[in-house]
């Protein structure tokens, strides 16, 4: 076991385990939406940029997703820096968010709430105009509908569906601030294995996919 | 390596050079002129491939016999398409003209080869030192250059092997082979050859770790998916000397124990790839390329790779998960390509000026290479230098040289007597420099220091005319456009910035903008996950810091200061020099807004103007009656006499 | 979507014919895409579909991968595709100004083709020759030195050409 320290608090962690995972592990919360618990160091996509830390021998914050543990480790998760990073990256996340609680069927289960309210910030945007995407529903799929105004862009669905099928049916399509999580079939017969799965629907923190019959 | 292996090396290379050599010196003393055409893609742009049509054509009216000799770049885009005739019984040396449009080659044909009238009007210059006819070497574009990496850019054929190999080509290699790994990782270290793709890494510290790297099936990537939309160095040098950076790769491939190479090089670059696969082709025929090269036993190849157009691909991370099949989007690193490359492979990654600069540096020693440029920047820089400045073109300097002496001196300074604003150096990664920073040495560290980067080596250079807002929204346009979404603030802050600089642009702009420009920079900077979003924030830093009264025009007044921003600028027509009769801005208006008045002078409807600044360039000199002016509301109005409305 | 073209539907089987002889490998989808639209001139639902299933790659990760690339498009480009070169010396001497005149012009966007498939437009990255600031190329063929008033000339040209050809095909 590694030990390190972490505000102040000695934690144990299994070696080769990233910072992130050893501090969920031991209660402390550190704010991230794109990180699966059975993700290594290097498997971890460090996209959602939330569960920055600033580590002594750092110049500046990291994510703690990307660090691996080491012995004598001194870690800050509270500091201004951190905080101050971690509120701008929710802030942009709120800016192209459709937030319409009560109509979402994540309301009171959805991470971005939490983080919000973890941080002590409100669920608006400012200084940051919002700025939604056209198409509010996008219904190819035969199991459920998607919300791209919802979406964080996590990534957690097309990481479940691709560890769980051979050949994964989502994706992220198109690139930069146009990219969405994709389906695109040429017919509409759908995988059977796509409707008892249910992974990406489980998954996604932020109610962006929804099943068919719940809408 | 025993001797006997050497020896047995040795005698191939020497086998091949003499053919080549014999090649060489048959063409050389040919009595018959030889017309050299620069053929890389900014000649077939300026109409190369019409002016080479154009003397065959005339050679072959007029019977008279020629060598026509298609080669790379010389660098010189300003004045392309550019010839060299070399006319031995004219008693001239030779001649290098520039602009050789099709007319002017059937006339140089006739009179030049027949009559043996060089044309003097139409000469640049000699190419070589001479009593008749002054060379261009003295001049300052040509002669303040040290070329390293494109020395032999636009003297060869970059589709003939040995062209190259008779200059000596392949001779690097050769000395590589009778070498260890660790004493050519050794030279390059003591060179201090930095990694020419911008960030500027130590090329043999990069070495050392993939040699060192566990597995045995090591990969070379030459990185030539050159994206910066101001930079082509890349793509000439591949057009033009292609084996230099081939040797290159494959000594790269010795030191670190590599078995494969690969280009990774832009579709949209059709004729690179074309004379790169050539070149690949014949390397392998002479034995160069493939398995036991040259008798040593060792084996190497090459395949090529068609980028996709994605900027961001030019990461390093990025550009292997696309190789892979994948969206090239990057991943945090460590672990870095050296170790866990592609498909896991240790693979090292070299931007191509980076691998052409190897042969030379392995010929001639460390020092030799340590003797040029600065001690913390040894060597050359290659830049692309375009906007308005008077000579555009590449430029290949050594390290040190200020940016005055390459802007001013070598490339001509600003044309039309205007002022020099600004100089943007590093493309979308870079920053803009203010007149203050015109003595900065050209040299990783300094650019970096003063908030620019080497980056690509994309230069472009900019008057009074420019709005630095609207550079600055230029290129966070770009930047947002090519961001690939993977991570928040690069896919959504770079968003909000452009957002912000796009209602400036506009005349929307807010108290506070500024500081919500720097802060959200400085996050974009610190947050994201790779170099296009840590780097992107940089032109709006820079300009911010440099030329902030710009901004602040633009927010408080309305007014942009180099009336760049349409939305903020107005074009009048000034009565009191508009000459009656004159139609010259009602005839080139693409949407009917100029008017005749009742006086028959013109005024513009400003309503209709689209502010495409047409009328300004039409309007005859010796009147000069079209006026920009900003803010808008400032522009006189002048009524449509009420009969046109109609 | 675009309806196929018979002239699409017989690139198609082209495609078929070739891809059989391509290696297999994930690290062949990119190469295929591109012998896909190199033969269509665009990638098409069909095209994706027949890439997808030669590499045995679900079609969304197909579209994934190739929405994600500038090179790649889904409609068909006109027979005289419009590229204004947007680097940064084109910029700085009014790229966008011309880009707006060719869409003015021909009445459609960015990225968009004629309902005739005669002409289409689509921005570049730098073409290379910026000391002939501003560029554009019609078809393969370069003009430099881009006005305003080049661009309806240049429209007109290709069309008188195209009205000739039809001429005379008519009249043999």
């Amino acid at each position: 076991m590694i030990i390190l320290t972490v505000d102040g608090r000695s934690i144990q962690a299994p070696a080769g385990s990233s910072v992130l995972s050893a501090c969920l592990f031991a209660d402390i919360f550190i704010p991230h939406l794109c990180w699966l618990e059975s993700d290594t160091v290097a498997d971890a996509p460090a996209a959602c940029r939330l569960c920055f830390v600033e580590i002594d021998g750092f110049s500046e914050p990291v994510t703690a997703c990307t660090v691996t543990v080491e012995n004598g480790m001194m870690v800050h998760t509270d500091t201004e820096a951190v905080r101050s990073l971690q509120k701008t990256a929710l802030k942009l996340l709120l800016s192209v968010h459709k937030v319409d609680c009560k109509n979402c069927p994540a309301d009171k289960a959805c991470s971005l709430q939490d983080i919000a309210k973890f941080l002590g910030i409100g669920l608006g945007c400012k200084p940051f105009e919002r700025v939604l995407k056209e198409l509010d529903v996008d219904s190819r799929h035969p199991a459920f509908d998607y919300y791209p105004n919802r979406c964080v862009l996590c990534g957690l669905c097309v990481r479940i569906c691709r560890d769980r099928h051979e050949q994964p049916m989502l994706s992220f399509a198109g690139r930069g601030f146009n990219t969405v999580v994709g389906y695109f079939a040429e017919t509409s017969d759908t995988d059977p294995d796509c409707l008892s799965c249910r992974g990406c629907l489980d998954v996604c923190p932020t109610g962006a996919l929804v099943e068919k019959s719940q809408v | 390596m025993t001797e006997n292996v050497k020896s047995r090396i040795e005698a191939a290379y020497q086998a091949l050079a003499e053919e080549a050599r014999d090649q060489k010196e048959t063409f050389d003393q040919s009595p018959l002129p030889k017309i050299h055409i620069g053929m890389a893609s900014c000649g077939i742009a300026s109409g190369a491939l019409e002016t080479q049509a154009a003397f065959e054509a005339a050679l072959k009216d007029r019977g008279v016999e020629a060598h026509v000799h298609t080669v790379g770049c010389l660098g010189h885009c300003y004045a392309e398409p550019v010839v060299i005739i070399d006319h031995p019984d004219s008693g001239f040396p030779p001649i290098l003209y520039p602009e050789v449009t099709p007319g002017k080659a059937k006339m140089l044909v006739k009179l030049f080869l027949e009559g043996g009238d060089p044309r003097f009007e139409h000469i640049m210059g000699a190419t070589v030192e001479n009593e008749m006819i002054p060379s261009v070497m003295e001049f300052a574009r040509f002669n303040r250059e040290k070329r390293v990496v494109m020395e032999r850019c636009g003297k060869i054929d970059p589709e003939k092997i040995n062209e190259y190999i008779a200059q000596g080509g392949y001779g690097a290699l050769v000395k590589g082979l009778g070498r260890t790994p660790e004493s050519i990782i050794a030279e390059i270290e003591a060179s201090g050859l930095r990694g020419r793709g911008g960030a500027g890494f130590p090329t043999g510290k990069k070495w050392q770790f993939a040699r060192n790297a566990a597995g045995s099936d090591k990969l070379i990537i030459c990185n030539a998916d050159e994206g910066d939309p101001g930079a082509y160095m890349d793509r000439t040098l591949l057009e033009s000397n292609p084996h230099q950076v081939i040797e290159g790769m494959m000594i790269a491939a010795l030191a670190v124990g590599a078995t494969r190479g690969l280009f990774y090089v832009r579709a949209e670059y059709p004729l690179a790839v074309r004379i790169l696969t050539t070149a690949v082709d014949q390397a392998r025929e002479l034995g160069l390329l493939g398995t036991d090269i040259l008798g040593s036993g060792l084996d190497f190849d090459i395949d090529l790779f068609q980028g996709s157009g994605a900027f961001v691909c030019g990461e390093e991370t990025a550009l292997i998960r696309s190789v892979e099949g994948f969206r090239g989007m990057p991943r945090h690193r460590p672990p870095y390509p050296v170790e866990h490359g592609l498909d896991g492979r240790p693979t090292v990654i070299n931007n191509v000026k980076t691998l052409a600069t190897i042969p030379p540096i392995v010929e001639k020693g460390a020092d030799w290479f340590r003797g040029i440029g600065t001690p913390g920047s040894p060597g050359t820089a290659v830049f692309s230098i375009v906007g308005n400045v008077t000579h555009p073109g590449l430029v290949e300097i050594p390290m040190g040289v200020t940016l005055r002496e390459l802007i001013f001196d070598i490339c001509g300074g600003i044309p039309k007597q205007k002022k020099f604003k600004a100089v943007q150096i590093g493309g979308p990664s870079g920053g803009c420099l203010s007149a203050d920073f015109l003595d900065t040495p050209v040299d990783f560290d300094e650019l970096r220091q003063a908030g620019a980067m080497m980056g690509s080596g994309g230069m472009v250079v900019m008057d009074e005319d420019s709005c630095m807002v609207d550079v600055s929204r230029y290129f966070l346009d770009f930047t947002q456009k090519e961001s690939c979404g993977k991570c928040t603030f690069c896919r959504v802050g770079t968003r909000h910035l452009l957002n912000i600089l796009q209602r400036l642009t506009r005349g929307e702009g807010k108290e506070g903008d500024i500081k919500q420009l720097e802060t959200l920079s400085r996050a974009v900077q610190q947050g994201s996950l790779c170099g296009l979003g840590k780097t992107a924030p940089n032109p709006i830093l820079t300009s911010v810091a440099y030329f902030k009264e710009e901004y602040e025009a633009h927010i408080q007044e309305g007014r942009c200061p180099g009336c760049a921003c349409r939305t903020l600028t107005a074009f009048y027509i000034d009565l009191d020099k508009c000459a009656r009769g004159c139609d010259a801005c009602v005839a080139c208006c693409p949407v009917d807004a100029v008017f005749t008045t009742s006086t028959r002078k013109k005024g513009i409807d400003q309503e209709l103007c689209v502010k495409c600044g047409e009328c300004m360039v039409a309007c005859p000199p010796e009147y000069d009656a079209v006026v920009k002016i900003s803010p808008a509301h400032l522009a006189p109005i002048i009524e449509r006499p009420s009969e046109k409305k109609s | 979507m675009n309806p196929l073209s018979s002239e699409d539907l017989a690139n198609i089987e082209v495609l078929k014919k070739q891809i059989k002889d391509a290696p297999k490998g994930r690290g062949q989808l990119i190469p295929l895409l591109q012998m896909a639209q190199n033969i269509l001139g665009y990638l098409p639902d069909k095209a994706l579909s027949l890439v997808a299933d030669y590499l045995s790659i679900n079609r969304s990760d197909v579209y994934g991968v190739a929405s994600f690339y500038n090179q790649f498009r889904f409609n068909p480009p006109g027979k005289n595709p419009v590229k204004v070169c947007m680097g940064t010396a084109c910029h700085v001497r009014g790229g966008e100004i011309i880009l707006e005149n060719f869409e003015r012009k021909l009445e459609i966007k960015e990225g968009d083709t004629t309902e005739d498939r005669e002409f289409s437009i689509e921005r570049v990255a730098c073409v290379g020759c910026c000391a002939l600031a501003p560029v554009a190329l019609v078809g393969e063929t370069l003009h430099g030195h881009m006005a305003p008033s080049k661009v309806e000339g240049l429209v007109l040209r290709v069309q008188l050409e195209r009205e000739k050809a039809e001429r005379e095909a008519g009249n043999s």
